[in-house]
């Protein structure tokens, strides 16, 4: 200690032999000037103590501030995962949507099935349509054809009548009458088939159609089956993401995990600053009692010379 | 035990005793122009019976600014008063009295008191009186009185301490020391080139003391002795905070109305809500004590002219009296154990 180098007081001799209280001031003297040098130095000692305290505390706000920031990054982290979370929700939602159209386009698959199989059945009830006609047509052939016997009959019959004479004449009447039936439903056999060929150009045409319409219904289901498969493949890709997505949770969670353990790294070293921190205020505190200490010595001393000095007056 | 307070507004030691009988004790609160003759008077009227007395404001549920005041204890105290003298220089000269008084008192610190009233060179009267009371770890509550005299047994004493030992014969005494000041913001300090004589701080952390408090409070060389009642210092004990007024200012230092010394940490205070602080000290008090018989304080003039500044003054009285008989002093500065301090009030309270 600085003090016990301190340069020795002036002693002024007294002899030893004389009874007197100086020995006493001098000690008294000498323990003021260990007082002041211990005052000093306790200035300084704070002054230390204080620039540590605040040192310490610039440490402990500069740890806190990276706590903080490591707290931040991990909030980082924390945007990523939920970033990362929407492209899942945004693929889920791909998926649900591309899941309805793929519904959507089963239905119309399945619609234009049906609307297919009635063609073919369009196509089959025209067939026979077609035959049917023919059939009409076969029998209005064979109507006229008959028509055309029963008028050459009834011709015979007028011939037959006429040389009949008088004995005739009523029978050529019927055969007039019968020719004449034969002309009319001759007529009518003329006015069906043309019925019957309007019917059959009309059917045709009505074919052409739906032949037309049951190729383009084809080509439709081709396209359909495409975009069928074009589906699978955006739901197949947005599955890709998701994988993409659980590599990157993967990741993060990790990161988190090390992020945590240095987080937890720092809680304890801010502990031990803490600590330190207490030891710091606790001697600044203690400081501060010896600074009162220090007056009530100084002022219990300051009393003695005076005391001395009344009881032993002019030494 | 008993509290009474009698008071004369006009200064009629007479009227103000007439309420008060067989005390045991009984403290003078007087003016400067009569109290010579008041000393003189009470004991005429009481005779033998122990007193100290000063010259300052007294107060009960009522302010005694200029008359006389007496606060009496009866009925269950037993009680030395007595003085030590030539406290500007060497008070521990007349140690003697002190320890004879506290052994023929016989107190514990459960049931004993020091209530003193000093003239001046308080810090250093303090510390010689609390030599003698740590040992029975006794607690001291008191004041500074004006015109430097204080009485004691009927005598005045010029330049001397006036010291009663208090014991409640029939319960427990606890002191008490109420701060309505709180640390401002971080601004902490360790005092240097004082002149611990003249109560003067040269530099704080190095820097001269005036500028420091002006920088920060950013207020006019006029306006630091005024400042003072809205931020004071307070001295850092441990883990109790000392109150330090501002005085005058000297050159580039801070003369204050208290010995500050090399080493001293200071802190800067600032005034924070007192009502508060002043009903929890009160329930403070009615949670360490279910019956109190008395309780005596000493309130720093600077807090009596704050108080008044803010008519807060007899709503503090008014406060102070629900919790039973209250009478006190208003000091130039407040004794609590060793601590001289100011801008505080210190209390004993008797149960």
């Amino acid at each position: 200690m600085s003090f016990l180098h301190k340069p020795k007081q002036e002693v002024i001799k007294a002899p030893e032999t004389q009874k007197n209280l100086y020995p006493v001031l001098h000690v008294m003297s000498s323990l003021k000037d260990y007082h002041t040098d211990l005052v000093e130095k306790e200035v300084s000692s704070l002054i230390e103590i204080d620039k540590i305290g605040s040192s310490f505390g610039e440490v402990l706000t500069e740890t806190d501030e990276f706590h903080e920031q490591l707290l931040d990054f991990g909030s980082n982290f924390s945007s990523i995962e939920d970033v990362s979370a929407e492209f899942v929700t945004v693929k889920n939602t791909i998926t649900d949507s591309v899941s309805q159209a793929q519904n959507d386009v089963q239905e119309l698959k399945d619609s234009s099935a049906r609307v297919k199989t009635y063609f073919e059945e369009m196509e089959h009830t025209f067939t026979g349509l077609q035959e049917a006609i023919e059939k009409i047509k076969q029998c209005t052939d064979k109507i006229v054809s008959i028509t055309n016997q029963t008028n050459i009959l009834a011709l015979n019959a007028s011939i037959e009548a006429a040389r009949a004479g008088a004995q005739g004449r009523g029978f050529a009447v019927v055969a007039e009458q019968v020719r004449k039936l034969g002309d009319e439903i001759k007529t009518l056999t003329i006015d069906v088939n043309n019925g019957v060929h309007d019917v059959e150009q009309g059917a045709n045409h009505l074919y052409g159609n739906i032949t037309t319409s049951q190729k383009a219904l084809s080509e439709s289901l081709e396209k359909v089956d495409k975009t069928y498969q074009t589906f699978d493949e955006i739901t197949h890709s947005a599955e890709g993401a998701g994988a993409v997505h659980d590599e990157i949770s993967n990741v993060i969670g990790n990161s988190q995990d090390s992020l945590q353990t240095l987080c937890g790294f720092f809680e304890q070293i801010k502990g031990r600053y803490q600590d330190v921190m207490d030891h710091i205020t606790n001697a600044e505190r203690l400081g501060t009692t010896k600074s009162a200490m220090f007056e009530d010595i100084d002022n219990m001393m300051s009393q003695i010379p005076l005391i001395i000095n009344e009881n032993n007056p002019g030494k | 035990m008993k509290q009474t307070f009698g008071m004369s507004m006009s200064g009629d030691l007479k009227a103000a005793s007439k309420g008060i009988s067989r005390p045991q004790f009984i403290m003078l609160f007087s003016n400067k122009e009569q109290f010579e003759s008041h000393v003189i008077q009470l004991e005429q009227i009481f005779p033998g019976v122990p007193s100290i007395g000063c010259i300052g404001m007294s107060y009960d549920t009522r302010m005694v600014e200029k008359g006389v005041g007496l606060i009496a204890f009866s009925d269950g105290v037993s009680v030395a008063a007595n003085v030590l003298e030539e406290v500007s220089t060497m008070p521990v000269k007349y140690i003697q009295r002190l320890e004879q008084d506290v052994r023929n008192v016989n107190g514990t610190k459960e049931n004993t008191i020091c209530i003193d009233l000093c003239s001046g060179n308080d810090a250093c009267v303090l510390t010689t009186l609390y030599s003698v009371l740590k040992h029975r770890n006794i607690s001291l509550v008191g004041g500074t009185g004006d015109d430097g005299k204080v009485s004691a047994n009927g005598r005045i004493y010029y330049n001397a301490v006036a010291y009663a030992i208090v014991k409640n014969l029939n319960g427990k005494v606890k002191a008490y020391k109420e701060n309505i000041y709180h640390p401002m913001e971080n601004y902490r300090f360790i005092a240097s080139r004082t002149d611990k004589a003249k109560y003067m701080i040269g530099a704080l952390n190095g820097q001269p003391a005036k500028q420091v408090y002006q920088d920060i409070l950013h207020v006019t060389e006029q306006q630091i002795t005024t400042q003072t009642f809205k931020n004071p210092f307070g001295k850092l004990n441990g883990d109790d905070t000392c109150i330090i007024s501002i005085k005058e200012v000297t050159g580039n230092a801070l003369t204050c109305f208290r010995q500050v010394n090399d080493s001293d940490v200071l802190l800067l205070l600032e005034l924070g809500d007192y009502k508060e602080t002043v009903r929890e000290t009160i329930r403070q008090i009615q949670r360490d004590f279910s019956r109190i018989s008395a309780v005596f304080s000493v309130n720093c003039l600077f807090r009596y002219l704050l108080f008044n500044q803010n008519h807060y003054m007899q709503e503090y009285l008014n406060e102070m009296g629900k919790l039973g008989n209250h009478a006190g002093l208003v000091g130039y500065g407040e004794h609590y154990n060793n601590c001289f301090v100011n801008q505080s009030m210190t209390c004993v309270v008797f149960e």
